[in-house]
């Protein structure tokens, strides 16, 4: 098994364990992180993708920085909301503990 | 293509402006005026750039920035485009001067927001490349979250499912453009169109964006998000987002399987569609008759009535004939203006009536009756009675069905989508005109607001009496 | 354009533009709203006897306007148009004028008023419409404008009967526009042609043309309240009497028995129908219909109830004179469109008088009511006269020629068909008129407003009323005049259909 496929298989297990996270764990948090999951193995196809030329695919690296860009400001975005949607639920700041699910 | 281009550009500026013009004071009043000025201004240049392209059915492209073909943003328009980047601008006009006299105040952030999801939306109609599509849709996302979040802390809970589903479908849609890409080594969909292949990897990708397309779209069976989402919003991000925002992926989606697929998955992947989206039908339909408050209703309407394009959208790969493609486009453009009166029309109910379950509507013939003929023409136009838009969308779909006798059965789609949709309009309008309880006037009485409620509506009611020569337009601006 | 061009255009905006300008009136602006309604009447009234008066020379009155690939926009004043146009024109005056009396200080008038013009529009439009994609344009109209005139009253009886109302309606326009797109899809929807249309298309389109007959038939038996199609018409009763007597007596149920003709003569043709053999059915249930609707008449107690029971079977008198394919048949329908109508709008009107006057809505106690309402009680009973075809009311014409149309096509039992539709029509009008005259008012009336003036009740209830019963009269008196309804059928027949 040559690295690259090594590495794209990873990146699609990986996308698909964040995908399985996101439909199936409650957790607002969780569900944040399984989104981001599901991104690194997008962005891991990509570099995967690339590195099959010699020099590397510059057209794919572009799309993983702009993907990162993304990535994080929507993370932010989630992040913030989730929160703010916590504060408002239990009067305090705290996102919820993890471990204590909401139903 | 440059009109185009400046009705991208001006809401993007108008965006950043906004932003810098209310930082510190509380709620500039210039604000909303500049926004609706500017929503003007690009609606007047999409009809330009209608006009040109439509004239010479040219099909234009510009990369931003002149770079070269692979790492440049590439833009293109075509006759369809312009039309959808007026029909885009029309829509945010609309809502934009209901929300402007809307009382009470719609947040201030509103306003710059709104102009972000504008130019998110021009943005996407116009990427030539199908990763510039992803952006674009996240862009999307993201500022429709945004203004979803406007209501305050109550609709917290659906802005976040809906972002995070979102997010999830954006990344599988990306994750079918990485799969296309190692294979054709191509973003560009013109090119993309020619050298496609109805291989396994091929399909795998074109399922994995559709999958993503369909939950941003809320297509049936994807659509879970949307009512709660739609529900919660202010009243003219409702009507945004039924209007508009559920048609963006919905258009991405067109532009992937009448264009890029090859013809042979194309009509493997038609009856799906068009199966699901008699389905959406029913059931959007049935739970919109059941549901318990007005927006609700209207926002399971939407559901339904997409349905309809996903109906259309179906039998064009299906059975590969123009006239569908006309049917699907109307349907969006007449619904689109439908849905704007029907959700102003619901938010000012809720306002005047103090309530928002859809059992407040008793009497509201009698109390605010200007509002009420806004929701029943809409919803009339929903049913598809003559002389609506809806009726033109409706009789474009179902005429050609007759010409062929195998094809009769999905006729039998429209039939029970029309029989549903009346039930929950009608359940709606019935209520209205039971006699009026006396003693409850309305708290406070804007003729102005509920004309603009009423707008769209007329727009879309008399839209028939134009139909021969819209059909036959539309024929032509669905070419490319 | 020329005025011949616009003057079916008129025909539809003189009931539409005030209809329309009223909603905006405020409740108290009476005078005003009555004007209206006036200056659109009389312009309707000079604009049809002008298009009567062309017709009869020889004049076409035709508009045409884009709307669909292949179906245009088209109003059409052709013989058979005009036949129900001026049966709505001048029963819409009557009903104005007594809607006017009935409905006197009662609210939401301007709602009324303005939906119950919009109803004669799209009522006039049916009649004009110069094919099937107009025809559904305006079948339509009157379905939606219909409805709240039917739920008018806002409790929730009336509700339920609109309900019912829609869920008919809707559901038979559905109907309706599927049929006429699978004829789309065959021929386009060109303009009503006498002999029909479709005789130029194909054999082999034979079972598309049945399944598109069965749909139109269905979807037009809902408004025309074929059996098991008319379950909304006695619900719908519960609706103010004014609308009764000119939506469910005469233009909704006629716009869909009108359907049918045009169906039958001007898409079709007697000749394509023949060859398909598609007729068979619909006669079975018309005549079922007219039975057994004139049996449920029989059952009722409530008078408004037994003469829609009553509208019910009557209507398939004009269907059945349709569906026999026989010119003498085909006169006898016609004219029973207009003698059903005048004649059943006089019952209704005296229902409405009797109704408004004394408080009497079951037949139970109308006992003696002729003592106190004489001139009402003498239009009733020159109405339920000629619903059973006594001469020398209108009814017998029309029971004569549709018998004798019978006859003509070898359809025998056509006759016995009449014989028993009449007895039974006897056994539930004249026990009313018995009652009315000669029975001994048992008890005081359920209220009394005797008004000032001195008259039996209001004059623009009696007046209305009167003037109907004359009509009845006179339409059989003079039938043999060649300007009365069966000179014009006689006209359309000669014109239209041949036969």
């Amino acid at each position: 098994m040559s690295p690259e496929l090594l590495y794209l298989v990873v990146g699609a297990t990986i996308w698909a364990v964040g995908l399985g996270g996101l439909l199936l764990v409650h957790h607002m948090l969780r569900r944040v992180i399984a989104v981001n999951l599901m991104g690194s193995g997008v962005f891991l196809v990509l570099v995967a993708l690339a590195a099959r030329s010699s020099p590397p695919d510059p057209v794919l690296q572009a799309l993983v920085v702009t993907g990162l860009v993304v990535a994080i400001s929507a993370t932010a975005f989630a992040v913030r909301l989730a929160s703010a949607r916590a504060q408002h639920s239990s009067g305090t700041p705290e996102v919820e503990r993890p471990g204590g699910d909401e139903s | 293509m440059n009109y185009a281009l400046a009705s991208l550009a001006i809401p993007f500026t108008v965006a950043l402006l906004t932003l810098l013009l209310q930082r510190r004071s509380e709620a500039n009043p210039i604000v909303p005026a500049i926004t609706v000025l500017a929503t003007a201004v690009s609606l007047v240049f999409a009809g330009l750039a209608l006009e040109t392209q439509a004239v010479s059915g040219a099909v234009s492209h510009l990369n931003v920035g002149g770079w070269d073909s692979p790492l440049a943003i590439r833009l293109r328009l075509t006759p369809l485009k312009a039309l959808l980047l007026g029909f885009v601008a029309l829509i945010h006009l609309l809502t934009g001067l209901y929300a402007w006299r809307a009382k009470p105040k719609i947040a201030r952030d509103y306003w710059p927001l709104s102009a972000l999801l504008h130019t998110s939306l021009a943005a996407l109609i116009l990427s030539a490349d199908i990763f510039n599509l992803y952006v674009t849709l996240e862009l999307l996302s993201l500022s429709a979250v945004a203004l979803v979040c406007l209501s305050g802390p109550k609709a917290y809970t659906p802005a976040l499912y809906y972002l995070l589903l979102s997010l999830g479908a954006s990344l599988c849609y990306l994750m079918g453009v990485a799969v296309i890409y190692g294979q054709y080594g191509v973003l560009d969909m013109t090119v993309l169109a020619g050298i496609m292949e109805a291989d396994h990897s091929t399909r795998f990708a074109l399922l994995l964006m559709t999958a993503g397309l369909m939950l941003k779209g809320a297509l049936w069976p994807l659509h879970l998000w949307l009512p709660e989402a739609h529900t919660y919003a202010p009243t003219p991000v409702s009507a945004l987002l039924s209007g508009l925002v559920v048609k963006g992926p919905l258009f991405i989606l067109w532009q992937l399987w009448n264009n890029l697929a090859p013809e042979a998955l194309a009509r493997e992947m038609g009856p799906l569609f068009a199966a699901g989206g008699v389905v959406a039908l029913v059931s959007g339909g049935w739970s919109a008759f059941r549901a318990p408050f007005i927006k609700t209703l209207v926002a399971y309407s939407t559901v339904a009535q997409l349905g309809y394009a996903l109906m259309g959208l179906g039998l064009l790969l299906f059975l590969q004939e123009r006239i569908y493609a006309v049917a699907l486009w109307l349907f969006v453009l007449a619904h689109g203006l439908a849905k704007v009166s029907m959700f102003l029309a619901a938010g000012e109910m809720q306002t005047l009536l103090g309530s928002k379950r859809v059992t407040a509507m008793r009497g509201a013939t009698q109390t605010i009756p200007i509002t009420m003929s806004a929701f029943a023409i809409a919803g009339i136009s929903l049913i598809g009675m003559p002389p609506t838009g809806g009726f033109l969308a409706k009789w474009s779909l179902l005429e050609p069905l007759f010409t062929q006798a195998n094809h009769w059965p999905w006729a039998s789609g429209v039939l029970l989508g029309t029989f549903v949709s009346a039930a929950y309009v009608f359940r709606a309008i019935a209520l209205g005109f039971y006699q009026a309880p006396m003693s409850r006037e309305p708290r406070h009485f804007d003729r102005v607001s509920q004309w603009l409620a009423l707008l769209p509506a007329l727009l879309v009611g008399l839209m028939a009496f134009a139909g021969q020569d819209l059909i036959a337009w539309m024929a032509g601006v669905t070419q490319t | 354009m020329n005025w011949t061009n616009a003057l079916p255009v008129v025909a539809v905006f003189s009931s539409l533009l005030p209809g329309l300008l009223i909603f905006a009136l405020r409740e108290q602006q009476q005078g005003l709203r009555t004007g209206l309604n006036l200056l659109g009447v009389t312009v309707k009234l000079i604009v049809v006897g002008v298009m009567l008066w062309g017709v009869s020379q020889g004049l076409d009155f035709r508009v045409e306007a884009p709307f669909l690939p292949g179906g245009a926009l088209i109003l059409h004043g052709d013989a058979l148009s005009l036949q129900f146009v001026s049966l709505s024109a001048v029963l819409w005056m009557a009903t104005t004028i007594y809607a006017i009396g009935y409905l006197r200080g009662t609210p939401l008038q301007s709602r009324f008023f303005g939906y119950f013009s919009i109803c004669v529009s799209a009522t006039v439009g049916v009649a004009l419409a110069g094919n099937l994609i107009t025809f559904l344009l305006f079948y339509e109209l009157l379905t939606l404008a219909t409805y709240p005139l039917v739920v008018h009253r806002g409790t929730r009886e009336a509700l339920d009967a609109g309900r019912s109302y829609l869920a008919y309606t809707v559901a038979g326009g559905t109907l309706l526009l599927m049929g006429i797109a699978v004829l789309h899809a065959l021929s386009g929807s060109p303009q009503f042609v006498p002999g029909g249309y479709l005789a130029s298309v194909p054999a082999r389109h034979g079972p598309a043309l049945t399944v598109a007959f069965a749909l139109l038939i269905t979807g037009l038996g809902v408004k025309a309240a074929l059996i098991p199609l008319h379950g909304w018409l006695p619900k719908a009763m519960v609706a103010p009497t004014p609308v009764s007597a000119l939506l469910h007596a005469v233009a909704v149920v006629k716009a869909g028995a009108f359907g049918i003709v045009r169906v039958i003569y001007d898409v079709y043709g007697a000749e394509t129908l023949e060859q398909l053999d598609l007729t068979a059915p619909l006669i079975a249930v018309a005549a079922f219909t007219v039975i057994f609707a004139s049996l449920r008449a029989l059952q009722q107690r409530h008078l408004k109830r037994r003469l829609a029971y009553s509208t019910v079977s009557q209507l398939s008198y004009i269907v059945l004179g349709a569906a026999l394919l026989g010119p003498i048949a085909a006169v006898g329908g016609l004219v029973h469109l207009i003698h059903q109508g005048i004649m059943k709008i006089t019952l209704f009107f005296c229902a409405g008088a009797f109704e408004k006057t004394l408080g009497v809505h079951r037949i139970s106690e109308m006992d003696g009511i002729g003592r106190r309402m004489p001139l009402t009680m003498s239009a009733f009973t020159v109405g339920a006269l000629g619903m059973t075809g006594i001469p020398p009311t209108a009814g017998f014409i029309s029971k004569w020629f549709l018998a004798a149309g019978g006859l003509e096509v070898g359809q025998p039992w056509v006759v016995w068909l009449f014989v028993v539709s009449g007895l039974l029509n006897a056994a539930y009008f004249l026990p009313l008129v018995y009652r009315g005259w000669f029975s001994i008012p048992t008890a005081e009336w359920p209220e009394d407003h005797q008004p000032e003036s001195g008259w039996e009740t209001r004059r623009m209830l009696l007046l209305p009323t009167l003037f109907t019963a004359l009509l009845t009269l006179l339409m059989g008196l003079l039938a043999g005049s060649a300007l009365g309804p069966l000179g014009w059928s006689q006209l359309i027949v000669a014109r239209e259909f041949p036969l």
